[in-house]
Parts: C-alpha cells; structure tokens; sequence
C-alpha cells in the first residue's frame, strides 16, 4: 500500500484546501447564501478499507443510501483516474432541496434534483482537479459528472479490490444544515505510481529523482 | 465543419453550439436555429455573447473558458440555472424561455480543443415535476388532515371506552337482528355473559321464553320503523338463577346509507327500584303494624263499592269492629303486648274472611269490614258471629294469655245510607249500641 509522508499529506491538504475555497464562493454566488466547506483530511485507502469506513458504526448503513457522482479524469502525463463526491442521499437532497428553496417532501431525488446535485458534485470535483492540476502544471482533461445512488456497502463493487483510493474528506455547511462527505481519487497501479512521484517531485521530497536544493 | 457533421447535427433533438479556440461559434445546429430565431449562417464565427445579442449567463461564459483553456467539462443544471440562453419555444412569440439545462465539454477538432455546449429543453420536465410536487404536498397535507382526525378519533373512542367503563348502567350496541357487537362491563354483569359468549346470539334469545315473543316483536317494530326501542323484561341470571327485572333503551344506529345498521343503548337492573316502588305503594294504602288496608284505601274501596252497587243493584256491607277494653292490656301489659294483640286479631279477621272482602285498621283498636254481595242477612249475622268467637279466642303474649272481646256495627247499602258517611257514621252507632248492651247485658 503506498503511503504519503505527513510532508506530503500537508502539501495536498493545503493545495485541496485552496481550491475547496474556490467552490464554495462558486456556489455562494449561485444560490447568494454563505456557503462553507471545510478543511480536508487526506488519506490513502484500499477498496475494502474504505468501504469499512463508510459503513463502520452504522449497523442499518447497508439500507443507508450514498450519492454517488462520478468523473473520469486523464492527464496528458498518463494517469488516469476517476473521481467521486459521496453524500448520504438524505442529507445532500436537504442540501439541493434547501438550494433551491423548495422542502417538497418526494421521498426520492427527482431529475432535476439529481442533475443540480450533479452540477454540485461537478463544482467540487473540477476544484480539486484543479488544485491537482495547477500542482502538477499539467492539463487534467475530465468528463461530464454522472449520479448514482447506491448503499455504501455496494458503492465501490465496479472497482477492482486492489484499486488505490485518495481519499479528502469534506464536509459542507449551510443555513445550519451540515452535509458531510468523501471526495474520492480511485486510480490503477500505474496511475498510482505516477502521481505519488510527481508528488515527490513538486515538493522535492525524499525519493524524487531531483538533487535537494542547496542549503 | 464538414457537411456530413452539419447534417448530423441538425438531425438529433438537442441544442449543439460548438465553440473555437476562441470561443467563437463553428457549429450552430437546426435546434438552436428554431429556438434562438438566429440562422447558422448569420451566427457564424461570432462570440456568443455577441450573436444572442445579449449578455449570456455569467457562469456559462466561466466554464466555457474553463473547458478551453483546461479540458474541464461542466454541467448547469436548470435547478441553479433556469434559463442561460435566450431560447424560445419554436413558433412562439418569445415571451417565456425554453428551461434549459446545458453540458459544456472539451472536444478536438484537428487537434486543437474545441468547446461543445449540448442544450437540453426540460420545460416538460419541470413542468411534471412541478405537478408530482403539487400532488406530494396535497398528499403531505391531506395526511396531516387524516393523523389529526385520527388522533381526534383516537381521543373520542378513549373517552367513551373510559366513559362506558365506569357508567352504572349496562351499554350496548346491537346489530339490527340483535347481536351485540358491544357490551361495557356492567352489561356482561348484568347479563352474566361476556361479549364473546353472545356475539353470535341474538340478545332476546337469552330472555325466558314467556317474554321473548313480546320484547322481539317490540325490537322489530323499532328496527322497521327506525324509532327509539324501550322495554322491561324479566330476565333470570345465569349465574345464581335469580329472578331480575330490565329495562333496555336504545335508539337506532345508521350505516352511510342512511339505514338502521343497529341499536346503541342502556340495560338496567331495575328489581330493586321496583320492588321498592311496590313497598311504598303497600305502605300507602296500609297499615304498617298490621298489614291491613289503612282507612284512607278502605274508603275508597267503599266508594267504588257504593258505585259498583248503584249500577248493579247490589248490597254492601259495612262491619264496624271496635275491641272491647283494649286499653286496660295496653295498660296492664305494656304497649308491646297490645301491639301483639292488635296483629292477632288483624290475621283472624283476615283468615275468618273471603278474599274478596277489605278488612281495614280503621283507627287504634278498630276495624272495618267491607262485604260485598250482602243479599243474605242471616249469612251476615254469621259473619258477625263467626268474627265475635275469633276474636275471643285466648291470645299467647308469650308470658300470658289475654283475651279480649269486640262490639260489632253494622250497616247496609242502601238499606242505611247511600253514601259512605252516612254508612260509615250509622254502622259506628250500631257499633256502639252493641258495645252498651256488652257492658250492660241487662238492657
């Protein structure tokens, strides 16, 4: 399992947390309310692990349904990797509802609601994306967001078991309702290889095929 | 573009806008050209902005810079933005916007990044929602209705099963054939069944057969005419076998319809009240010591005599008793002892006479006899007679034997009088007459 130095998981906090204040003043502008999103906790997860987290402590969360959006990502240096925005599916459609002004209470998410949630989740992804974009100094092309609601225990089956997750954490806060959720980075061996050693290389961190940098 | 790709785009049913480098439009398809009033041709290498002829939504011009100057795709929802594009239905008079939603993606076209912006209409779409929404807050609120009706109806049935609980008179509710559908507990004590035991059977059916036919034919009276049933009964209780007195009242029930669906009513034990009611009404008319009339009623047993016999032709008579020195046993045994004597004498006239006759304690130690059919009057002096030796008869007072003797009057209708008084004030002087000849036998 590869890791990141606390070195590592810094600088990626602080470069996800740079663009998260972005997303949140997109969305402020959009529904002219204050919109606040927290300070992500970076860590890396296996499949299995992270389908533990999400279910952990929650005996009924097979029933418990997550959100799902989802985009793929290529960057013109060869990794690949898809992106997802996980919400509970109750907590984010009292997020789009409150959004939209409307607390018409359809049980399930209706089409319009799952495109704004789409819209949503495109927001925050895309802001990520940046950040990692602008660290990298690459151009990261991405697709058209796509929603599925699923249980957290079945969220992650269409990835392979050994699939590497970059996992920040986020939460959401609005007019004192409190949403929160995973932003997520599944990516292959290959994929995962190359970004940890761009990583490295940004920050001149040990292991990077760079001399360190005169005292 | 080429010909092929025009053609392609004008056939599919969504908005196709292609943008340059630029960010100046190369594609512009039949869609958009039906619902922007704006030909491709005229449109044609203009920015957006500039071809509407009016100021585009400001986050659609954001992602379009950001798809072409970083490859990023974006979706506006018509959620957070209704109506980016000044798009109108076709043929309309463009006073209301196409709904819009719009996805904004990076393509290559001969290697260079291109902008393509596919607008959706969903007017249909929101106009359904809208419609499912209306109907889930009519829902929402219809619901709220019933949970407060029910909650009303929840209170009302606690109330009246608290209410039927302690009520002192037995509830019911029957159908129209009489089978109860419920009973409160002083109905099942009442009855001395549980509702289990009689739902299946028609409540008359557990009256004594001699009362069943009168009460069923008063049941389906009320049931054929709609009207309030009331009945008493005698009913006897299957646990001791004891002989009971109800009074059942109930008023028809009605189904949505408007038809007797069944009698909602009181069963009460009503024995007590009248037997009480029959003691107080022995109590009127007689005396409490001896238990015969009192004078009250034997006057107006004389007076209805006096009718009767006016009409017939027939002779009553009228025997005044008075005991010969009752006093003096009063005196010399005490009040107790006369008491005793009293009650005698009162049972020995009572045996000595017919059924038919009234015997009366007409004051302290007098008595009054009214005989009806007194034709005879040698029959009447045997009657005279015959109540002078029971009388004399010894009396036990348990510590000794009295005796005690009477002088009796007598008068007859009409021979004495035809009015009660004048028969009443002539047998009391015959009376008297007959009690100086017993203290003077002389005369």
């Amino acid at each position: 399992m590869h890791t990141f130095s606390d070195l590592e998981l810094d600088a990626l906090t602080e470069a996800f947390n740079l663009s998260l204040g972005e997303a949140a003043a997109t969305f402020s502008a959009i529904v002219h309310e204050e919109i606040e999103l927290s300070v992500p906790a970076i860590e890396i997860l296996s499949r299995d692990a992270l389908t533990e987290r999400l279910t952990r402590g929650r005996p009924d969360s097979g029933n418990d349904r997550l959100c799902r959006i989802n985009q793929r990502f290529n960057a013109a240096d060869g990794f690949q990797t898809d992106a997802l925005l996980l919400f509970p599916e109750h907590g984010s459609l009292e997020i789009v509802r409150r959004m939209l002004g409307d607390d018409t209470p359809v049980q399930h998410i209706t089409e319009l609601e799952q495109d704004a949630l789409a819209e949503i989740g495109n927001i925050i992804i895309n802001s990520c994306m940046a950040s990692l974009a602008n660290l990298f100094g690459t151009e990261i092309i991405g697709s058209l967001p796509s929603v599925q609601s699923r249980s957290a225990a079945t969220l992650l089956d269409d990835r392979d078991a050994d699939s590497v997750i970059l996992v920040a954490r986020i939460s959401m806060n609005m007019a004192a309702h409190n949403l929160s959720g995973f932003v997520l980075f599944i990516m292959d061996v290959p994929s995962i290889t190359s970004f940890m050693a761009q990583i490295r290389r940004l920050f001149r961190l040990p292991g990077h095929d760079d001399p360190p940098p005169a005292p | 573009m080429t010909g092929f790709h025009s053609l392609l785009a004008d056939c599919v049913d969504i908005g196709l806008i292609l943008l340059n480098r630029e960010g100046r439009i190369c594609l512009w398809n039949r869609w958009i050209e039906q619902r922007s009033g704006l030909d491709a041709v005229r449109v044609a290498q203009l920015p957006l902005a500039e071809a509407f002829g009016a100021p585009i939504d400001p986050r659609l011009a954001l992602v379009i810079r950001e798809t072409l100057d970083f490859g990023w795709s974006a979706r506006l929802s018509h959620a957070l933005h209704p109506m980016p594009l000044p798009l109108f239905p076709p043929g309309s008079k463009q006073d209301e916007r196409v709904k819009q939603a719009i996805d904004v993606i990076p393509v290559d076209v001969d290697g260079v990044r291109h902008c393509l912006l596919q607008i959706r209409d969903v007017t249909e779409t929101v106009r359904r929602e809208a419609l499912l929404k209306q109907q889930a807050r009519q829902l929402r609120s219809d619901l709220q209705r019933l949970s407060r009706a029910q909650v009303e109806l929840q209170h009302s049935e606690m109330r009246f099963r608290e209410l039927a609980r302690q009520a002192p008179a037995g509830l019911f509710e029957a159908d129209s054939h009489a089978r109860c559908t419920f009973l409160n507990e002083r109905c099942e004590q009442i009855l001395g069944r549980s509702l289990p035991e009689v739902t299946d059977t028609p409540w008359l059916d557990l009256l004594p057969p001699g009362e069943q036919l009168r009460v069923r034919d008063s049941w389906r009276l009320a049931v054929a005419s709609a009207t309030r049933f009331a009945e008493e009964f005698i009913f006897i209780h299957p646990n001791d076998g004891s002989r009971r007195r109800m009074r059942a009242e109930a008023g028809p029930l009605r189904d949505e319809l408007g038809r007797i669906s069944g009698f909602i009513g009181t069963m009460v034990d009503v024995t007590e009240f009248h037997e009480r009611a029959t003691l107080n009404e022995f109590r009127a008319n007689h005396d409490s010591l001896t238990a015969l009339l009192n004078r009250d009623r034997f006057d107006r047993h004389l007076c209805a005599a006096i009718t009767g016999a006016a009409e017939s032709g027939e002779r009553v008579a009228v025997l005044f008793i008075d005991l010969d020195d009752f006093k003096q046993i009063n005196d010399t045994h005490g009040h107790q002892a006369g008491d005793a004597v009293l009650k005698t004498i009162a049972s020995r006239l009572r045996r000595t006479l017919r059924n038919e006759d009234r015997v009366a304690r007409y004051g302290g130690d007098e008595f009054a006899v009214l005989l009806n059919g007194a034709h005879d009057r040698r029959a009447l002096d045997g009657v005279i007679t015959k109540i002078t030796r029971v009388v004399a008869l010894p009396i036990n007072l348990g510590h000794c034997h009295v005796r005690i003797c009477c002088s009796i009057g007598l008068a007859i209708y009409p021979d004495h009088g035809r009015d009660p008084a004048t028969l009443l004030t002539h047998s009391d002087k015959s009376m008297y007459s007959a009690k100086r000849r017993h203290n003077d036998p002389q005369r």
